[in-house]
């Protein structure tokens, strides 16, 4: 406003200079020159800008030409066609000039508002890039509070409380903007009496966004439309830096829980081959001392269980793992059961243990050794609650062969059947089962990875039955 | 006498089986690791070596491999680790048999008998092959069992007399496959099956329970010494 008043004043103040000149050197200048040096003002003022003051000017230089200049001089009367052309071109040029020059005005406003924005834009980039992620986006939030007004983050499905310097339009707002991803609030079409701005951090993710929330300006301004835009541009590099801590975050979890799972794995790898080594001597030495004396003999069992168990603890890690791959191919049950119970021979000289596979029976499809574990943990299940007998056999039925072992022990509860497989399970009041508690799990987790089905009834005897149901081998002949 | 050269790291293994293989009747010499171990077979006449695989020096394959290239000595691997890959390995690279911590010291003796049976006739094809109870004559295809004549097909004799060579050493499925089969086969475990059933129906006293041939799961088959005692 102040600046159009200036060009109207330097208008009049312009006309009135070229008058007193013209009018005082009319006769040396000649009309035609005077006649020009009338635009100069007109000119000036255009090039300014406005289109007002430069009309203005062109219409008094136009009034004064005619008075003091044109014949009859001193006088508002017009002689003939020249002089209103002269009027004429006073008013063109003022119209045109004006025009081009607001013209330019503004494209270079604009360019330099563009300037100011890209400049802030990096200068906020450069900012989230500095030092830790988490600091540096409480640095950006800091310097949009300087420089915009207050800011805070609102997180999608947790709304602040009203009051907190929120008005209930303003959480209307929010809550139109997180559903949305558009601006909402002051400054923005949407809402637009609200205090706050809300700008989503992440407008494109379909399950709505976070929120950044920029109060109205100290100064009671409102905010324009290309600051609201600039605030889009800046929430925008918020979320991606947001985003990216985010990622970090889980990568970082991630990372430690796969370090600390393979710390374990290998401490618990490299504690059974130490494992191994006092068990060697311990057994071996005991076996020495085994013929002929009880007592060596039941340490010498235990220190065999001993080994099982310890068998067992990295059979849990290899099926927690998911390291275990199965070499499934033929394999003669014959083998598998002889092998598995010639471990047992002696270790409990009350019991009997017997072997009910036929030479006849198919070939099935398993991985030996796997089997072979499995088989020796129901066997010293079977053997830690017999009363006097335990029973290894094997059926072929529709395609299946089913292997079970079972004990003439107390059975187990039908209520527990489904539980017996899990870890550290063991039936209640049972106080002579004295196993790890591993043994059927990992039975159970050996079979699934082999695409085996294990299961427990009551035996004939009412002790407990376990089934493992094998796929027949097809076998091409050789 | 018969020396035995133990290499373990473990100064209570060394004890062990020093023990153990004293009271066996052999003379024991000690080694603590690879490059003892080598320097030792190559000062003295070492008759079997008993190996650990986790020493401390070098990796126990490399040992097998190391001792190997100049030396037919019998080698049994005693290892901690049940990795069934591992043990196929050893063998392959021609350790003679395993047996894994915590073993048997009878079946650790036997394991050596066998192994130590097969360097003294180390060349010698011989044409009649006994092992326990079972007779074969290769060169008129005739089998005994427990003085009867057992008729094998040819595969079963074959099979047979791959094993009894062994002399109740571990011979793995690739092994016997290769041998009988050819080097085509050594996948086709379920040959190997079939006629392994085969023999124990023909020499077995009960199939069902077998005594004679012996599964190594995962590994492979050898023949047991004196099945009767079982």
């Amino acid at each position: 406003m102040r600046s159009d008043t200036t060009s109207y004043l330097f208008g009049l103040i312009g006309v009135v200079i070229v008058a007193a000149i013209t009018a005082t050197w009319l006769p040396t200048l000649g009309i035609a020159s005077s006649a020009l040096l009338f635009l100069l003002p007109v000119l000036l003022v255009a090039a300014r800008g406005g289109l007002g003051p430069a009309l203005m000017t062109a219409a008094f230089g136009a009034l004064a030409y005619n008075f003091f200049l044109l014949p009859p001089r001193f006088t508002f009367r017009i002689h003939g066609f020249d002089n209103l052309v002269s009027l004429f071109v006073l008013f063109a040029v003022a119209l045109v000039t004006s025009r081009l020059a607001t013209a330019l005005k503004a494209r270079e406003s604009e360019a330099s508002h563009r300037a100011t924005a890209n400049a802030e834009i990096a200068q906020f980039s450069a900012l989230l890039a500095r030092g830790e992620a988490s600091d540096a986006v409480v640095a950006a939030m800091k310097w949009l509070a300087d420089g915009y007004g207050e800011a805070r983050f609102l997180s999608q499905g947790t709304l602040p409380e009203e009051g907190n310097g929120f008005s209930t339009l303003d959480l209307s707002a929010a809550a139109w903007a997180m559903h949305n991803g558009d601006i909402t609030g002051h400054g923005s079409s949407v809402m637009p009496a609200a205090d706050w701005t809300f700008v989503p951090l992440n407008p494109r993710r379909q399950s709505g966004t976070d929120l950044l929330a920029i109060a109205r300006p100290v100064s009671g301004n409102t905010r324009d439309e290309s600051g609201v835009l600039q605030l889009q541009g800046l929430a925008r590099l918020l979320g991606q830096a947001r985003d990216r801590i985010a990622l970090d975050m889980e990568r970082q979890a991630r990372e430690r829980l796969e370090d600390r799972d393979a710390f374990r794995r290998t401490l618990l790898a490299s504690l059974a081959h130490d494992f191994r080594t006092p068990l060697t001597v311990v057994t071996g030495e005991l076996a020495k001392l085994a013929h002929g004396d009880a007592g060596a003999a039941n340490a010498l069992a235990e220190a065999k269980r001993l080994d099982r168990m310890m068998n067992d603890l990295v059979g849990a890690t290899r099926i927690e793992s998911g390291a275990l791959m199965p070499h499934i191919g033929a394999v003669d049950l014959v083998d598998v059961v002889s092998d598995a119970a010639t471990s047992f021979d002696g270790q409990n000289p009350t019991l009997r243990l017997t072997q009910t596979v036929a030479a006849d029976l198919p070939l099935v499809e398993a991985d030996p050794v796997l089997l072979r574990h499995i088989l020796t943990n129901l066997i010293d299940n079977a053997t830690r609650h017999a009363i006097s007998a335990v029973s290894i056999g094997a059926q072929d039925r529709d395609g299946s062969v089913i292997l079970a072992v079972e004990d003439d022990g107390p059975g187990i509860p039908e209520t527990d059947h489904g539980r017996i497989f899990e870890r550290f399970s063991r039936i209640e009041g049972d106080d002579r089962s004295g196993g790890s508690g591993l043994g059927l799990a990992i039975a159970k987790g050996f079979a699934d990875a082999m695409g085996m089905i294990i299961s427990v009834e009551e035996s004939g005897s009412g002790g407990a039955r376990f089934c493992l149901v094998m796929p027949v081998r097809k076998i091409a002949t050789p | 006498m018969t020396r035995i050269l133990v290499v373990d790291d473990e100064p209570a293994i060394r004890r062990l089986l020093s023990g153990i293989l004293e009271r066996g009747g052999y003379q024991v010499e000690l080694a603590e690791n690879v490059r003892e171990a080598i320097s030792a077979v190559e000062r003295s006449r070492i008759d079997a070596v008993l190996l650990d695989l986790g020493l401390p020096d070098r990796d126990g394959l490399e040992a097998i491999s190391a001792i190997r290239t100049k030396h037919d000595v019998p080698i049994i691997v005693v290892t901690a680790r049940d990795d069934t890959a591992e043990k196929i390995a050893a063998l392959d690279l021609g350790a003679d048999d395993y047996v894994t911590k915590p073993f048997d010291c009878d079946e650790l003796l036997a394991r050596l008998r066998s192994a130590l049976r097969r360097s003294g006739k180390a060349g010698s094809a011989d044409a009649v092959l006994t092992f326990g109870p079972v007779m074969l004559d290769t060169a008129h295809h005739r089998a005994t069992c427990r003085e009867e004549p057992v008729m094998l097909t040819p595969r079963e004799f074959s099979v047979l007399a791959t094993l009894m060579e062994a002399g109740g050493r571990i011979l793995t499925h690739a092994a016997i496959l290769e041998r009988v089969w050819g080097k085509a086969h050594v996948g086709d475990i379920d040959y190997l099956r079939v006629v392994i059933r085969a023999l124990r129906l023909k020499l077995e006293i009960d199939p069902s329970q077998p005594v004679l041939i012996r599964n190594e799961p995962g590994i492979g088959y050898r023949l047991m010494e004196c099945p009767s005692s079982k």
